[in-house]
């Protein structure tokens, strides 16, 4: 059992560890900048028919773009390392989040926004009390659809140099049919879906504190 | 105004036939979509006087719910003017205006992320009101509305029926006490069973609150039940009748209103008289549950009634009871006899009460206030001596309104 020694040894610990905690960076940061851009974006969409399209389209084109010519892209423009990383998984994680608070916003029932500008209530007031609470759901799964395609796509970040557990995965594969390339292979793959799990275990608690109870599922 | 109209013929026509002050002013309201030639609604003006409910009735696509919309400007109109209370707010803040008006729509709109309690706040909440005064006041609300606050003020809306969500709307409408309320379909999603007690609810509710409110709906019967006056609009929101149930049903103006008023007219009629309106027997044989049985046959013995009604401990109407009921020890008397049934309240129509009877397989219908304690019987004799004194006084009454004043309300 060559992966259980791999795993096993102190020092790949600590790298695994390491690059582990890297990633979560390089997810957490592009994940985080999107859902800013994104929601303003997808308010933006949702308001203004004229915006909509446009925008939709932009968000989808970008998630089209194969992830290694974007990585490949960025690096005259930014370099190489995490920033041309962020930059590119941002554009990535952009997509759910906008589509969702858009289709989010969409799903809020006509009669309860109505009855809501019926008693008073002001734009502003209505796009924060009523119609995000209430598109909220819809929202953070499209959050956490990027966030799981974050982590996937990161991995692919150490080909322009940036950290994760892309590094210990390319070592393996360079290193291919050398003894312990596969190990490598495998034990970054394995931490990156041990990391999405986690992901996903995250959300399902920030859904449970966040999503008013009233309409939870 | 002249003496006739002023004659009472039924409590209800008497006291729509003379308008008060207005409270709410259409003048030449006019709303034209875009990328439609014709407007949907084509200079309407109206007057609703204060404390009333105006219903606005017809077909469907004849603009009024586009007209309602139009009085909080939930539809901005392309011409015209609102005045509400004597001020012109075809102008003014939007979400101001609406602050003073309550809005009940048929699919209610309930937020359904926020508590019972949350939802009737919300108005108060927008004005300001302390923490104090805005629970106070829910509380008082959902009790107005028949839902208990201990129970309801802490649930979500999906937790409540379609009939309960309709009373959270209609006192979340209610929440800052304005003196207007629009009501567009506000009883159409619900069964019919609910409805009518609805309906009854609110027009008691509306005894107590004397609220101005504009109501629309596109069923006849509703607007005949719930109308102090009632608009029948014919497409583009034109006037074809703006007049009192009575008069509507006595005398169409146009053939427009005969087609939409429909065929028995006559049992509509039965819609708008009232059981509190009526006579009622009340001197009806009763016994109380707490009583000796003994001491209750003896007094029906002495009676000339064959049954008698047992009553609970409130007062309420619990078994029909004969003779043979009273003599048998095997079973309680809370079980014995028949069951009361047919039991309506004083706000509902001798149409209901009718209905209640044909039900319950019963030839008189039990009477109770708003807390359920008895106040007498209605039979079935009582609601066609009703008829006929209806019939005769209206002949009566329209025949003096043409022959004195043709230019009167009445016949305009």
């Amino acid at each position: 059992m060559a992966f259980l020694e791999y795993l096993s040894d102190p020092s790949t610990q600590r790298e695994l560890i390491s690059q582990t905690l890297d990633h979560i960076y390089l997810t957490a940061v592009p994940v985080a900048i999107a859902v800013v851009l994104g929601l303003g974006l997808g308010i933006l969409a949702h308001r203004s028919p004229q915006l909509r399209s446009p925008i939709l389209s932009v968000v989808s084109t970008l998630l089209t773009i194969p992830s290694l010519a974007l990585f490949a892209i960025m690096i005259p423009i930014i370099g190489i390392g995490a920033g041309p990383a962020i930059v590119a998984l941002t554009l990535y994680a952009l997509l759910p989040i906008v589509r969702n608070t858009v289709s989010g916003l969409f799903s809020v029932d006509n009669a309860v926004i109505e009855s809501a500008k019926g008693m008073g209530m002001s734009a502003t007031k209505r796009l924060w009390k009523i119609e995000l609470p209430n598109a909220w759901p819809v929202m953070l799964a499209g959050i956490r659809v990027a966030t799981l395609l974050t982590v996937g796509i990161a991995a692919i970040a150490a080909l322009v140099g940036g950290p994760g557990l892309g590094q210990e995965i390319f070592t393996g594969i360079r290193r291919i049919p050398a003894s312990g390339s596969l190990e490598s292979l495998l034990g970054g793959t394995l931490f990156i879906i041990l990391l999405a799990v986690l992901f996903d275990l995250l959300y399902l608690a920030i859904g449970r504190v966040t999503i008013p109870r009233g309409i939870r599922e | 105004m002249s003496d006739v109209t002023n004659s009472d013929t039924t409590s209800h026509l008497g006291e729509a036939a003379e308008p008060g002050e207005t409270m709410i002013e259409l003048q030449e309201l006019t709303k034209r979509f875009p990328g439609q030639e014709a407007p949907a609604v084509d200079r309407l003006s109206l007057k609703i006087p204060k404390g009333e409910i105006v219903v606005f009735v017809g077909p469907s696509g004849c603009g009024k719910t586009t007209s309602l919309k139009m009085i909080n400007r939930i539809i901005e109109p392309s011409s015209g003017h609102i005045i509400i209370d004597n001020e012109d707010v075809t102008t003014i803040d939007p979400n101001q205006l609406r602050r003073r008006i309550g809005y009940v729509i048929q699919q209610i709109g309930l937020f359904p992320h926020m508590r019972i309690g949350d939802n009737v706040a919300t108005v108060p909440n927008l004005l300001g009101w302390d923490k104090e005064r805005t629970r106070e006041r829910v509380d008082e609300l959902l009790d107005v509305v028949g839902l208990d606050p201990r129970t309801y003020r802490e649930r979500f809306p999906r937790e409540l029926s379609g009939g309960q969500r309709q009373r959270v709307g209609v006192a979340r409408a209610l929440a800052a006490d304005p003196p207007v309320l629009l009501m567009d379909e506000p009883f159409g999603a619900i069964d019919p069973i609910t409805r009518n007690r609805l309906q009854n609810e609110f027009l008691r509710l509306q005894g107590e609150l004397q609220k101005t409110i504009a109501f629309v709906t596109h069923d006849i019967d509703e607007a005949i039940k719930m109308g102090d006056r009632i608009a029948i609009l014919q497409e583009g929101a034109k006037l074809a009748q703006f007049a009192t149930p009575e008069e509507i049903l006595t005398n169409p103006a146009n053939e427009f209103v005969q087609d939409f008023v429909g065929t028995g007219a006559t049992l509509k009629r039965l819609k708008l008289t009232r059981v509190r309106e009526v006579e009622l027997t009340d001197d009806a044989l009763t016994g109380r549950e707490d009583e000796d049985r003994e001491t209750l046959r003896r007094r029906l013995a002495e009676s000339d009634w064959t049954a008698m009604l047992l009553l609970d401990r409130e007062e309420r109407p619990i078994r029909w009871l004969r003779t043979p009921d009273l003599r048998q020890q095997q079973r309680p008397l809370t079980e014995a006899g028949l069951p009361a049934r047919a039991i309506v309240e004083p706000q509902a129509t001798l149409s209901d009460a009718l209905e209640e009877m044909l039900l319950g397989s019963a030839g008189v219908a039990i009477v109770t206030d708003g807390r359920g304690r008895f106040q007498g019987l209605l039979d079935v004799d009582d609601i066609i001596l009703a008829i006929q004194t209806m019939r005769d006084t209206e002949a009566e009454f329209y025949r003096a309104a043409k022959l004195s004043d043709p230019d009167d309300e009445v016949s305009a």
